[in-house]
This record gives structure tokens, sequence and C-alpha cells, in this order.
């Protein structure tokens, strides 16, 4: 086990002071602090090595090339893939986009069932819902229990529609939940599903092998989990990304371009149309080795001890109304909440004063807040540089609440 | 800067001109900041050009109540033309509070429905 304490001096950002107070970090979920090894990696790059990739017959060239590409394997390493099957894209929402335009609009006709559910962020309904619009297919969603699980007979219920596309959220962004995307998966599989999986919350914390978890697609973004941000990941089962036409086309795409038509490169350079981010894929190899140090089994252990230490701190807070179960062996990553009788903007605000960094709103799920019936939360969010004393901190800081407010 | 200054807290604890007009004479608009859930509707009463009595309706946070609370103040007795020709920076200016840029959405939430009413 590593101590986070140490981690944190890696972190240059956490040294920042916020209107006179030590920062409090507690807003991960939405990008994680970047470690000073991702920052040198970047910076090394640009200062040393720039130059564009695949093309250009000069050394830069053939540097910035193998570095890219060394960034790929090592992406597909660390998730159980083949490099040919990382995608690199500009975030997890690009991935789903392009899954959803690039094998959606080819694949799925009218009356078809694309089968998600009430949890997903928003990048992982939007998109099915414009495929939706413009194929005549038909999007249902899996229910979410009161206690924040995705309600698995109303899952097998809809199983029986035969979906074309099964599309799920390893890591509730908004709850916490981890789902249970393997069992989800070979069920949608025996239905004939092809199984799209976001991951952008699961990759920070936890171990993934994309083959263990039998899914045809998985995406994620590197922001989230100690890299840079306009970098993401899709990863894609080699068979069907072949047989998929491209997203976006253009240059670095394409095999052969003639006047009236052109063909495609191999995958997968197929979907990575323009100059690529070289710099962005550098930094989140750099970010997979520096996650790799500190032990993927060990990142988790830390994220549930933390789960559980602001669950139960929360928990004692007469205001609060925490969402979401209370068991931290299957949640990860954050702790949401509401203050009785004010709203979360408010809270962040001046918890903001405080110097600690919440997220308020609907945290891009307004699905799921309809269906817990809340307009908005607040969401206390981790990664591997959080310890104890930032949740202590929280505690006191939302005493200022009950200053402000008098409730 | 103290956002939840004396005066922002007393009109969100007392909210002023709350509730609903009717009749021919009553040009009425809301809108909403979905990502907050907050929903604002005003109702404006007008004679010989000028409006003679405002009242709001809607939920949100101390920052967009405070904002329309105080807005509604504002309004009362002025011309239509003056107000129109009024730029949301200068209507955020007459409200008053300080929000950081942030909050500045909540603020500018019951301005927006007040200028859809003063564009109708």
């Amino acid at each position: 086990m590593f101590d986070p304490k140490q981690v944190r001096k890696d972190f240059p950002i956490l040294g920042r002071v916020i209107h006179d107070k030590p920062l409090v970090y507690l807003d991960s979920g939405a990008t994680s602090q970047k470690p000073k090894v991702v920052l040198d990696a970047e910076r090394e790059y640009y200062e040393q090595h720039n130059a564009n990739v695949h093309r250009g017959a000069h050394t830069l060239g053939d540097e910035a090339t193998q570095m890219y590409q060394d960034a790929r394997s090592v992406v597909a390493r660390f998730i159980g893939g083949q490099s040919q099957e990382v995608v690199f894209v500009r975030n997890a929402t690009e991935a789903l986009n392009l899954v959803a335009y690039a094998w959606g609009l080819d694949s799925l006709r009218a009356g078809d069932v694309i089968l998600t559910t009430e949890m997903e962020h928003h990048a992982n309904l939007v998109p099915w819902q414009e495929v939706a619009r413009r194929t005549g297919a038909k999007v249902e969603l899996v229910k979410v229990s009161a206690q924040g699980l995705l309600d698995q007979e109303d899952y097998k219920r809809k199983l029986k529609l035969k979906p074309k596309l099964v599309a799920i959220v390893q890591v509730s962004n908004a709850l916490g939940t981890i789902n249970p995307v393997f069992e989800m998966t070979r069920m949608a599989h025996k239905a004939g599903a092809v199984v799209v999986v976001d991951g952008a919350q699961a990759i920070p914390h936890m171990s993934v092998n994309v083959n263990d978890l039998e899914c045809d697609f998985y995406v994620f973004s590197g922001h989230k989990m100690l890299g840079p941000m306009g970098i993401g990941v899709l990863w894609g089962r080699g068979n069907i990304l072949e047989s998929m036409s491209p997203f976006l086309t253009g240059g670095g795409m394409i095999n052969e371009v003639y006047a009236d038509h052109s063909t495609w490169a191999q995958v997968p350079e197929k979907f990575e149309a323009g100059t690529p981010n070289v710099a962005g894929a550098v930094g989140i190899k750099a970010a997979i080795e520096y996650l790799e140090g500190l032990g993927m089994d060990n990142i988790r252990k830390h994220d549930e001890d933390i789960v559980g230490y602001a669950l139960a701190k929360l928990g004692e807070v007469e205001q609060i109304t925490l969402l979401g179960g209370r068991d931290a062996s299957k949640r990860s990553g954050s702790v949401n909440f509401i203050y009785e009788g004010v709203h979360a903007h408010d809270v962040a605000t001046i918890l903001d004063s405080l110097g600690v960094a919440v997220r308020s709103g609907h945290h891009c799920t307004m699905v799921l807040h309809n269906a817990l019936g809340i307009t908005a939360s607040i969401r206390a969010s981790f990664n591997v540089y959080t310890i104890h004393e930032d949740i202590e901190r929280l505690v006191v800081a939302l005493g200022k609440v009950k200053q402000v407010f008098g409730r | 800067m103290d956002i939840y200054a004396e005066e922002v807290m007393d009109h969100y604890e007392q909210p002023r001109n709350q509730g609903e007009l009717e009749g021919n004479d009553v040009r009425t608009a809301r809108d909403a900041n979905a990502s907050c859930g907050d929903m604002i509707q005003f109702f404006i009463k007008t004679k010989a050009g000028r409006v003679i009595d405002v009242k709001w309706k809607g939920i949100g946070c101390a920052i967009s109540v405070a904002g329309a609370s105080k807005l509604s103040e504002y309004l009362q007795g002025q011309s239509l033309g003056d107000l129109a020709r009024m730029s949301e920076a200068e209507l955020v200016k007459a409200i008053g509070f300080q929000v950081n840029p942030g909050r500045m959405k909540c603020l500018t939430l019951p301005i927006r429905v007040v200028q859809k009413i003063l564009e109708s």
C-alpha cells in the first residue's frame, strides 16, 4: 500500500492556496490532477521530439511516431487489449460518438432496440438518442433502484426485447455504484447484443481487463486517470472495428485517394483522421506508468478506504442525505449527497470559500436525478492523492453552510 | 467578495413580490437553468409604457431567488423603453449583488426572463 501523503508531493497543484486556505480538491471525478511526471513527459515531447506523425522521413518525425505508437502499446497492455484495437480520441464522449455514428448508423434499423440505463452520463445516452432518431431505432433504459443499483430484473426483462446494442456504465459518476459489467455483458451477448462499456470513472480506480469483461467496446478519458485533457481511448474488438466505416475522414486515415473515391487505412488509423494529439498520448502513457507504479490493486484499496471514510463522516452530518449504496466495497470514486434545504450550488460556493472544491448540479445525469426525484446534488470525488484530512476539512466546511443559511 | 451578503440573504429568506398576475395587460415569460434545476417565471403588468406591477414565482438557489426578488423591486415604475435598452450587464449592476463568475448564470436567470418579456 502507498502513502497518499507521499503521493501528494507528486502533484504540484495540491500546493495551491484558495481563499487563504490550502486547497482541498474533491472534484477528481470531473478531472483528476496531474502528477509532475505527466507534465514533464508532455513538455519533454514538445521540447525534444515534436513533429507530425506517420509522415516525413526525418528523425523527429520518426521519434514522434515511435512515441505515439509506444503510447498505444502501453494503453493496450494496461487494459489487456491489442495495440491495433486501441483508437486514440479526444475523450470518452468522442469515443462513444464514434461507436454511435460509425457502428450505429450502419448497424441499426428502424424498430431495433438500443438498451442503456438511467444511470448513464449524458455521453452514453445522448449519442444513442441521436442515432435512434436517425435510424428509427428505439432507446430503452434499465431502471435504477432506490438503493442506487441497476435493477437487474428490469435488465433481464428488457433483454427480451433483443436489443442490438447494450451500453452500460461501469462506475456511476453520480452514485459511485460499481455495476456488474461482466455478468451484464454475458447476458447481453446471449441476447445477441453488442456491448459498449463506459469506463471513464472505473479506469482511474481499479484494474480493468477488457477480455475479462468480455465487452465489445470500452471507452475512457485520459484526464480522469491522472493524464492530460484532450486524449481518450476507444478500445474495440478487432473484427468489429475492421467491419466499421470510418467516423471522421480526411488525412491520416486513408490508404489511397482518387478524384472520386478513397480507400481506408488499417485500424486503428482508419479512425484517427487528422493530426493526432501526440503529446496527449505521451501524457496518458506517463499517467499509466505512474498508476502502475502505485499498483492498481493498491489504488482500489485506497479508493475503498476513502469512500468508506467519506460515507461514515458525511453520514454523521445531520442535514446530509447520502445518495447511492452504503457499502464502500461496491462503490468507487465519489460520495454524493444533498444538503437538506440548501441548493447544491449554494453549498458548493460556501465550501469553495473555505478552499474545498466539490461539484454541484446534476453531473450530466439528468435522467438519473429525475429518477431519484432530485434536481441537483453535491459530489465529493477522489483520487490517489485524497487523504482523510480532506474529508475532515469537507465536514468542517459544511458547518459554515449552517452558519450562513441557519439550517 | 461576500457572495452571501446580508442583503442577498434577506431577499432569499423573505423574497419580495412573489406570486402571479393575470389580465390582458400582463406579460409573462419563464426560463430555466437546466443544470441547476432552477426555474423562474415573471409577470409584468404595464400601463402607458410603464411597469405598474411585478410578480414572480420559481425555485432556485439563494442567488437566483434573491436576484429575482431584487430585480422585481427594481422594475417597479420603470419605463419599458428604458428597460429594453439596458444590457444584461447593466441589469446585473442594477441588482447590485456581487457574485463570482461561476455563479453569474444564477443571477442572470431572472434577468433573461425579464428580457424575454421586454422583447416580446
